[in-house]
């Protein structure tokens, strides 16, 4: 039976009561799969560290089992929620295809540009653009280097052109060859294919989209540079394309602008290489499935051009660079054929040349006339001459040293130099070991040996690598932006402002975090080596000391390790450059972002889900309402998992048992608090109810605030109320999703805790309150605070706060959630007393050390108030003194009114009380007194009788109380409490 | 000086064979990589190796077999099954055919060295 068949029936009695459970069941087994969903994505993200080893085989069961969990959730939502987001599941099922596209599975990159202008590109974008020209854009945009104008055509141009190849006739066997396919089928595709677009090449036929596109873009440079001529390059997706492709026109020069068309389908034939096809079958991969996307850049009038590599990988202690360069064209240099001049230059300032050896340079290429580059002999004079002057090594020395410090890696650097003297960036690629180095130097496993061992296997690897410079303890630090461009942050906690030091430091090491949480998903993605958990990094290490963090076998030594440095610097392949590592993190793009964050605005939406996580996060808070908004109807028979809490303080909380949060057998609509099974809320209820978080009393007025503290939800006749805006609580063992409704404060808390930390998480929301704007931002700002205090990442607009906390362990999961107990209670009357900015930091501090009652006497009143107590029967004065001084008052007593106004004249006193029948000058007389001497005391009259003219004279002393005799020791203390409070703030006005 | 510990690897999915090697190495051990059963098995023949570290799933000659020979022809020789595909039956089957441990993908690259560390510095006798 369905429940659409269930939801038609009659609505009524025991068949609503068991498709109320049936839906409980199905919105637990959507927990649970949001929870998996959760998971997977904490465990992919873990890999981005570095420190494990999977292959293609992990990211195709990962896509699948992301999908199949995902897909339980919307279905289990729709289930809940009477198929009322059909347009999730497209949403959904449209993620799932991005990626597969990026598993390679899927042909189609998705609405992409075709061009990009060089100015557009950066490292981010080597899956648009390719490796060579991202690291091109990189350099040009980011590090400030001077390269050659030009643009893009992106691989997405080259898929257009591929589906159009797709749609030729013939091609079709060639194009869908399996990774498993015979090595002579795959020698036949590569020919065929590359008969085939040789001919397309002679008729320039591309895809009218991307011809039109190449066009414009070539026309643009001509208008900037006259005469141009380009240089047209591949730029293959992942760096392994690049060296299999060995021997074939990748790089065609001096193409004039008619024939750029023309050279660009040249390039791309090199897919098609039997070398490229293999490469990707021996990976697995379709062999006729790559992409390529390839640079057109303004040839530069080289004057002189060559390559750098900034270490000598065979001798990288000797900190020095070498440089080879020839007339003309770098082409010389790379080819090898013509005599070159070398250098080997200081890494350090100033560059000198430590040694040269000027070649005999009879050739050089240059630009022919009508298109292309020929090989032309160099004018005698010149032959000897050197290429390059030491001003111009130094210059390129300079520049060269600022890109390896910006990727972090030694380089191969193409370089030329133009006639008028200007050096340009062609090219930059992570520098290659020569083949026969020797083993000895990536041999390192004798260096604790020589070096002193700082930290050895402590915590968590967050981010692979390797980082040598200096420690900042940064809990030291009042300000974390002037830090020394070598620093390593190491710190206690792994706090979110961190996260902003971290783009220029060299490493972060904490005493508390872990490999999955904020702080490592953000090193993960600044590439900064981390370690995280140590629990004594910030007992061990010293502020300034100079370290070498070896983030890969996890160990900090002391000093400078040389071995290490440069065994990090000539690591051509790292991690981050494998295939698996980036099609792991362009997936992940698809998966792991939360774009949709308040449940309540208007952007939380099923199409605004563009992850798997929007889906999810949407989902569940959908699924949430779907099962609440039951209880918002008037139906009855349902009450049998509904029950109404008791709790100690005056709050009235409607619990909804999603199945095992309460114990078994619960008979009543009411269960007190010890039969709540629910963790999250037993951890909730704590802090709400603890000592002091809910006052008694009336709150402190201030009479210029306005508090309403309608903490009960009205008339409750049953379980059921006709509001929907209830206090409310699902509740489950593991999980807690709570609405309440305090006065005019919204919360909602939403909560999974269990013993995989992985899945926990909490969110809250807070919004609303009754004063005037300025109050509930800062009240805004007090929960802010606090919240980020305990590792909360929270966002703020106006007066609504929104903080999440994920993946922290069962055990800090329940404190944060005792926590959250007592911020709910706190902020309860929080409004009124944040009457200026001051008393933010007040009552954030006040929170912070336990002391709930920031309204309570002893912080409204830092001095003790002063009260003088008049009456002729001494009887009186001393049980009035007694009870006064019991409360806290300091407390003097005269029997005589003469005596007092003679005391008067000594001292100020806050408050007075007498009695208005006294013998010489009477109660009147002192309050006539008084008001002459001094306007801030206060006045309470005692009387036994109160005569209209005596009420009169008085009142117009503003006298604060009448008190009639006999009266009741509380109500002179009530009186006292509010003159002495009054004594004090017009006191404290004078003051400032 | 001690003399290097020798490691083959074999595995199916280059990425595995590069990263486990330069961490190996690193470590200090001399590494030869493969990507197919038979290259290893002849490898064997000609020159002794510490451990072997092997993929399951391998086109014929698959993972175990490549294992079973080691037993018979170099003893001595210690094994590490890693796979993608664990389940308890593959688990039981790789430590009954004499497998030293058996680790699923995919896998912190500090766990298979420190096991190989582990299962060589015994060997020192």
């Amino acid at each position: 039976m369905t429940f659409v068949g269930r939801i038609v029936g009659r609505y009524r009695g025991a068949d609503a009561l068991r498709l109320l459970q049936e839906k409980h069941q199905r919105f637990r087994e959507v927990i649970d799969e949001n929870n998996r969903v959760l998971e997977l994505i904490a465990d992919a993200e873990e890999k981005l560290s570095g420190e494990y080893i999977f292959g293609r085989q992990y990211l195709k069961s990962l896509a699948d089992k992301l999908a199949q969990s995902t897909r339980s959730v919307v279905y289990g939502l729709n289930a809940i929620a009477d198929n009322r987001y059909p347009e999730l599941v497209n949403g959904l099922e449209a993620i799932g295809a991005e990626v597969q596209v990026i598993l390679g599975e899927r042909r189609s990159a998705p609405g992409a540009k075709l061009i990009l202008p060089l100015q557009e590109t950066n490292g981010d974008l080597a899956d648009v653009v390719g490796q060579k020209m991202a690291r091109l854009g990189e350099l040009r945009n980011k590090a400030g280097c001077r390269t050659p104008e030009g643009f893009v055509v992106s691989a997405a141009a080259c898929q257009r052109f591929l589906d159009q190849l797709a749609e030729a006739a013939d091609l079709q066997r060639w194009l869908d060859l399996p990774p498993d396919c015979e090595e002579s089928a795959l020698e036949q595709a590569a020919a065929g294919l590359k008969e085939y677009l040789a001919r397309a090449r002679s008729r320039a036929r591309l895809p009218e989209e991307v011809a039109r596109a190449i066009h414009a873009a070539v026309a643009t440079l001509g208008k900037e540079h006259e005469g141009v001529t380009l240089a047209v390059r591949s730029s293959a997706l992942d760096e392994d394309g690049e060296l299999s492709f060995a021997g074939q026109h990748r790089s065609l020069l001096g193409v004039t602008p008619d024939r750029a068309a023309r050279a660009y389908l040249e390039v791309l034939a090199s897919l098609y290489s039997v070398e490229a096809m293999r490469y990707r079958r021996n990976n697995n991969m379709p062999p006729a499935g790559g992409l390529m996307a390839v640079g057109c850049l303004c040839m530069v009038e080289a004057r002189a051009a060559g390559v750098l590599y900034t270490l000598d990988p065979g001798q990288p202690q000797n900190d020095v660079m070498l440089v080879t360069a020839s007339h003309g064209l770098g082409k010389i240099v790379v080819e090898g054929t013509g005599g070159t001049d070398r250098f080997v230059l200081g890494r350090r300032q100033p560059h000198e040349v430590v040694s040269r050896s000027l070649g005999r340079k009879e050739w050089m290429y240059a630009p022919r006339p009508g298109g292309g580059v020929h090989k032309v002999r160099v004018p005698p004079d010149r032959v000897g001459a050197p290429s390059i002057g030491d001003a111009k090594l130094a210059e390129l020395a300079a520049t060269a040293l600022r890109i390896e410090k910006h990727m972090k890696r030694a380089q191969d650097i193409e370089w030329a130099l133009d006639e008028q003297g200007e050096l340009y960036v062609l090219q930059a690629r992570p520098l290659r070991i020569a083949p026969r180095d020797t083993l000895g130097e990536r041999d390192l496993s004798g260096i604790a040996d020589r070096y002193p061992v700082l930290l050895s296997g402590r915590g968590e690897v967050a981010c692979r690598g390797i980082a040598h410079g200096h420690v900042c303890l940064v809990d030291q630090r009042p300000q974390l932006d002037k830090l020394p461009d070598d620093a390593i942050l190491v710190a206690r906690y792994s706090r979110p402002v961190l996260a902003a030091a971290m783009t220029s430091a060299r490493a972060v090491i904490t005493d508390v975090g872990t490999a999955t949480g904020h702080l490592a998903t953000i090193a993960r993605e600044l590439c900064v080596p981390a370690l995280m958990d140590t629990e004594i990094a910030t007992q061990v290490l010293r502020d300034g000391d100079e370290i070498t963090v070896d983030a890969e076998e996890n160990i900090i030594y002391q000093g400078h390790v040389d071995e290490l440095i440069h065994y990090n610097l000539l690591n051509d392949r790292s991690y981050r450059d494998t295939p698996e590592f980036r099609l792991l993190q362009r997936m992940l793009r698809k998966i792991a972002p939360l774009h949709l964050k308040d449940p309540a605005s208007s952007h939380f939406s099923a199409n605004n889900c563009s992850t798997y996580h929007d889906v999810i996060r949407f989902a569940h808070e959908k699924a949430v309402e779907a099962l609440t908004e039951n209880y918002a109807l008037k139906a009855p028979g349902l009450g049998r998992s509904a029950f109404r809490l008791e709790l100690p303080v005056p709050l009235d909380l409607l619990l909804i048992d999603l199945g095992d949060g309460l114990v078994e057998g619960v008979a009543d609509q009411s269960v007190v608090v010890r039969q709540v099974v629910s963790a999250p809320l037993r951890a909730l209820l704590d802090g709400l109810t603890a000592e002091g978080i809910w006052s008694r009393g009336p709150a402190d007025m201030d009479l210029d605030g306005f508090m309403s503290s309608a903490t009960r939800s009205g008339d409750l006749t049953g379980p059921l109320a006709a509001r929907p805006q209830l206090n409310l609580a699902l509740v489950s063992a593991n999980y807690l999703n709570l609405n309440l409704k305090l006065g005019y404060h919204f919360n909602t808390v939403d909560c999974y805790m269990a013993e995989q930390r992985n899945a926990n998480f909490i969110h809250f929301r807070f919004a609303g309150g009754v004063t005037e704007m300025t109050r509930r931002e800062r009240r805004a700002e007090v929960l802010q605070r606090i919240l980020e205090q305990h590792g909360f990442l929270v966002e703020r607009k106006g007066d609504l706060v929104i903080g999440s906390v994920k993946k922290i362990s069962q055990d800090a999961m329940v404190e944060r959630m005792q926590m959250i107990g007592r911020l709910i209670g706190y902020t309860r009357q929080l409004d009124i007393s944040l009457r200026d900015d001051g008393r933010v930091e007040q009552l954030i501090n006040s929170f912070m050390r336990g002391e709930y009652s920031p309204l309570s006497r002893r912080t409204e009143m830092q001095a003790r108030a002063e009260i003088l107590v008049l009456d002729d029967e001494s009887i009186v004065c001393e049980r009035l003194s007694d009870y006064l001084e019991n409360e806290g008052y300091l407390v003097e007593t005269l029997g005589d009114s003469q005596q007092a106004i003679d005391r008067l004249r000594q001292k100020r006193f806050d408050v007075v009380i007498t009695d208005l029948k006294m013998k010489g000058p009477t109660g009147l007389d002192i309050v006539h007194f008084i008001r002459q001497q001094d306007q801030h005391t206060q006045m309470i009259i005692i009387t036994g009788y109160a005569t209209m003219e005596a009420a009169r004279d008085a009142q117009y002393c503003e006298v604060v109380d009448f008190i009639h005799k006999p009266f009741h020791l509380d109500q002179l203390g009530a009186a006292v409490k509010k003159a002495a409070k009054k004594a004090a703030r017009l006191r404290k006005h004078v003051d400032q | 000086m001690k003399a290097k510990r020798r490691v083959i690897i074999l595995d199916d999915e280059a990425i595995v064979c590069e990263r486990l090697k330069a961490a190996l190495e690193k470590s200090g051990f001399y590494v030869e990589t493969y990507e197919q059963s038979q290259q290893v098995i002849d490898r064997i023949r000609e020159h002794k190796f510490d451990v072997l570290v092997t993929d399951l799933k391998m086109r014929k000659p698959d993972g175990l077999e490549v294992m079973s020979f080691v037993k018979e022809h170099s003893p001595s020789t210690k094994v590490i099954i890693v796979t993608g595909f664990a389940t308890v039956e593959t688990a039981t089957k790789a430590l009954k055919g004499g497998a030293v441990d058996f680790i699923a993908k995919p896998f912190k690259i500090s766990r298979l060295r420190d096991l190989i560390i582990k299962i060589t510095s015994g060997q020192d006798e």
